[in-house]
């Protein structure tokens, strides 16, 4: 029997209208029950053979995944496969992959302002070109730098608020998807001198594509704020199952810090550091894998940057101590979101203010408390330590050092990186697409976006 | 299903019908996970299909999930990671986590510290400062000429302060001097108001201040609009220190009291400036000396780098000895400042002399051999020193790294090494 995927793919591509509007469908009640609701065909791919064990895709076996035209060539359907993993080199921005999937479009989306860049229209046609089936081959692939704008989307609620702006729910007009999109208040930008590390965020997004990253697809401005259009990730934050959990066992720690792991890896080989690990930017996928988001920090660095920026609980020492940094203060990072993860609070955390907390990082003292086991107790040491010729990760091996420290024993790094292990929880979202159940409540802002005005700060987002 | 062949090396290379099955759902899921919906694109996305390609991933230990079973706790599947016997002391068939309600306390609530903040973290960030870029050879830090008296004074009052106490000689007397004088003419003043942006770090020079703090985190309209009084700060005292960190919003409202009063002040900008453009320095000129190691003459720059960042800055008074002869090697040192002399048992006056720049003790990166000289400071010398196993660990075996460039002048030093 044929996966629900596969079919849904191959009928996707004779008849999305119809398709449209069973989806519509399925956001009602019952129509969850039996199509859309994630949780029921979680639970059902447990005790049926029905999965996808004879689907005609497995007719692919013997693809390799980087042999994308050879895969192209099997699939009958034309699936939107943009874009074999393991090809960074290509990945010029995660919207200019998106012409490949367009199999009818063209008169939806024509934006007066989209703007074309030549490395897009190149970038654009030879995707198309590689696109097999589905019939319609496009020749007015999208030529945008990933611009978007208000009217695209129809606002829904707040998922999240910050410093500079908040992150809203937001309904995709044209196929009627859900995404999330990060509202920043230019002025509140400017006033923070965060000027640069927007324009980095936008960056560092656009040229990054890993399976536990957050995916752009693109940005635009208008006079007061900055607007990015990224994947909508249903499960919500770790922070909230963490504080609902009070703190996770051992395996399960294990299994979130074994993805961020991968995906700390990827950004380093790219000489991206992120800067801002902890459980807040950690959303969790509808099955349960993580994604990273908030690259507000991220900054490309190939040798050493200055600026202290993070979250007080989770800076590593040479940060404090204003000496410059690399990668490793990345590694050290992910030693305090292992010890919050199996302990429920952080090494450092001290009641008083946040000065306090920068004297017992400097100090360095860490308390493991004695339900940790011990191969957690001795990967923490060599990741919060001060000594970066100490600190794994940082060390000669790189990233191999903390996958093959005995505490990751367990865990098949190949098939963790393609997603091949099942999480150990699975976000409850019945609702199916669009159900924000998992996020908290945040009070709504009144003002309206998409204001017209005088753009006095425009000029500094160049690439929004 | 293979659910014991974690050892599997390689995906893409296997053969055999299990793992094509695998590799099947593998492809499929990879595929729903990057298919492409960019929100103009009118394409059919829809939840089902991602939530039957979750069967796509193995399923490999058959854990019974239960999703916020009733009673609202969570419940995690089992190990992920399952069939391991790693996890021996968690290895359950599901974990039932804490069921919500209160905290435990007492014996349960093992080491969980008191009033532990559980909200979410604010992100925190100062300025980017660069040191290229902006230019750190024309800018120079203020200078505010102090007496002795004032300086031993503003070094009492800042010497626990963390911000402050790991600074080097010359940093903290180029932060020291660009302190600029505030004279506070008047009772009443807010020197700082809470809520505001912090900018600036004080020291209180003479007069006093009260502290006040509102529960709100920002002073509010009215007469109590400060909150209530929750300290003073005398001379030697200082407050904002967080301030030279990031903007933070005040912690607190600060008020003189006397009718005339004196503060010391520093901005971020400077502070951090001061600190960055010595640290680039100091980084640059480690740098160079490494550059002109023949032993490490193959490294790359990003390798001098890590180098320069794991190197310790060491002082040694006029007279002491560095190394001694015949002790086994252990550490490398690039000599900062200062000259030392090499001596040898048995003959009286030293067979070598080092200037800043020099290096001495290089071929202990390579083994343990029994130091071939003693290394003896002839005026107060600053070096920066380097451990054979901190270089192992950081760069692997400086063999290797030798062998790249073939190298083929190791001509030690007759002296030092």
């Amino acid at each position: 029997m044929p996966s629900l995927g596969g079919l849904l793919k191959k009928r996707r591509t004779k008849d999305s209208q119809t398709l449209s509007k069973e989806l519509e469908a399925g956001s009602s009640p019952t129509a969850a029950q039996t199509q859309t609701s994630p949780n029921q065909n979680h639970h059902s791919h447990q005790s049926h053979p029905t999965t996808t064990a004879t689907s005609p895709d497995a007719a692919y076996t013997s693809a390799q995944p980087h042999q994308s035209s050879h895969d192209h060539h099997n699939r009958s359907s034309g699936t939107n496969r943009s874009h074999p993993e393991g090809q960074p080199s290509s990945m010029q921005s995660a919207v200019t992959q998106s012409p490949s999937a367009h199999h009818h479009h063209g008169h939806h989306h024509n934006n007066s302002h989209n703007v074309a860049s030549i490395q897009n229209i190149i970038h654009s046609s030879h995707q198309s070109g590689q696109s097999v089936g589905g019939g319609s081959q496009q020749s007015q692939t999208r030529t945008t730098k990933g611009k978007y704008s208000l009217e695209d989307f129809s606002l829904q609620r707040t998922l999240g608020t910050g410093s500079f702006g908040r992150v809203h729910l937001v309904q995709s007009k044209h196929n009627h998807r859900f995404y999330a999109i990060k509202v920043l208040k230019k002025a509140q930008v400017v006033k923070m001198k965060q000027i640069e590390h927007t324009n980095d965020e936008r960056r560092m997004l656009n040229r990054v594509r890993h399976p536990f990253l957050i995916t752009l697809w693109g940005t635009w401005q208008d006079s007061r704020n900055l607007y990015m259009v990224m994947d909508f990730v249903e499960g919500g934050e770790l922070f909230s199952l963490l504080r609902k959990s009070q703190r996770f066992p051992n395996p399960v720690a294990k299994f979130y810090a074994a993805e961020v792991t991968l995906a700390l890896e990827y950004l380093h080989s790219h000489q991206i550091i992120y800067r801002d690990l902890k459980p807040e930017n950690l959303l969790l996928d509808r099955h349960g894998h993580l994604k990273i988001t908030d690259f507000g920090f991220a900054k490309e660095v190939p040798d050493i940057t200055w600026t202290l920026c993070g979250t007080p609980d989770y800076l590593a020492p040479e940060v404090v101590s204003s000496k410059g940094y690399n990668k490793s203060v990345d590694w050290w990072s992910l030693g305090i979101l292992i010890f919050e993860m199996l302990c429920g609070f952080t090494p450092f955390w001290d009641s008083g203010s946040p000065v306090k907390i920068y004297e017992n990082i400097l100090r360095g003292r860490v308390k493991y408390p004695p339900y940790l086991h011990p191969d957690a107790v001795d990967l923490l040491s060599q990741l919060i330590t001060a000594d970066l010729t100490k600190r794994l990760g940082n060390l000669h091996g790189g990233p191999e050092d903390v996958k093959n420290h005995p505490w990751f024993a367990e865990v098949t790094w190949d098939r963790l990186a393609r997603k091949d292990i099942d999480a150990p929880y699975v976000p409850p979202i019945r609702g199916g697409q669009g159900d924000a159940s998992q996020y908290d409540r945040y009070p709504e802002e009144q003002e309206a976006y998409g204001q017209g005005g005088e753009d006095i700060h425009g000029h500094l987002f160049p690439d929004f | 299903m293979a659910e014991s062949s974690f050892s599997s090396a390689s995906p893409h290379l296997k053969v055999g019908t299990k793992d094509d099955k695998t590799s099947a759902f593998r492809k499929i899921s990879e595929d729903e996970e990057w298919e492409v919906t960019s929100p103009t694109d009118p394409t059919f996305q829809t939840a089902n299909s991602a939530a039957a390609s979750s069967s796509a991933g193995n399923n490999l230990f058959g854990g019974n999930v239960f999703n916020e079973p009733q009673g609202g706790g969570i419940r995690f599947r089992r190990s992920p990671f399952a069939n391991s016997s790693g996890d021996g002391d968690e290895d359950q068939d599901d974990f039932d986590e804490h069921p919500e309600g209160p905290r435990p306390t007492g014996a349960l609530n093992e080491g969980f510290p008191n009033n532990y903040a559980l909200g979410r973290r604010t992100s925190v960030s100062a300025e980017s400062l660069n040191p290229t870029s902006a230019g750190s050879d024309s800018w120079v830090p203020p200078h505010h000429p102090k007496t002795e008296d004032q300086v031993s004074r503003l070094k009492t009052a800042v010497s626990g302060n963390f911000l402050f106490s790991h600074l080097d000689d010359d940093q903290f007397k180029t932060v020291v001097d660009a302190l600029v004088e505030k004279p506070i003419p008047a009772k009443g003043i807010k020197v700082i108001s809470q809520g505001d942006a912090g900018d600036y770090f004080y020291i209180v020079e003479d007069g006093h201040f009260d502290v006040y703090i509102h529960p709100s985190g920002s002073v509010q309209s009215g007469t109590d609009g400060m909150g209530s009084k929750a300290g003073t700060i005398g001379p030697g005292g200082s407050f904002g220190e967080l301030a030279l960190m990031y903007n933070a919003p005040r912690a607190a409202t600060i008020v003189s009291t006397d009718s005339k009063s004196t503060l010391w002040a520093l901005d971020r900008i400077t502070f951090r400036r001061i600190l960055m453009d010595s640290a680039f320095q100091r980084r640059r000129m480690y740098e160079a000396f490494l550059e002109e190691v023949p032993l490490l003459s193959s490294l790359k720059p990003y390798e001098r780098s890590k180098i320069a960042d794991a190197l310790d800055a060491i002082k040694f008074s006029a007279g002491s000895t560095i190394i001694r002869e015949g002790d086994p090697g252990d550490a490398f040192y690039l000599l900062e400042s200062g000259e030392v002399e090499a001596f040898k048992e048995g003959v009286d006056r030293p067979v070598k002399s080092y200037q800043r720049g020099d290096y001495f003790g290089e071929l202990a990166l390579l083994d343990d051999q029994p130091r071939a000289a003693s290394i003896v400071a002839k005026t107060d010398v600053k070096v920066a020193k380097l451990g054979r196993d901190g270089f192992k660990r950081l760069l692997g075996p400086v063999e290797e790294i030798m062998r790249r460039a073939e190298y083929e002048q190791i001509q030690p030093k007759p002296a030092a090494s």
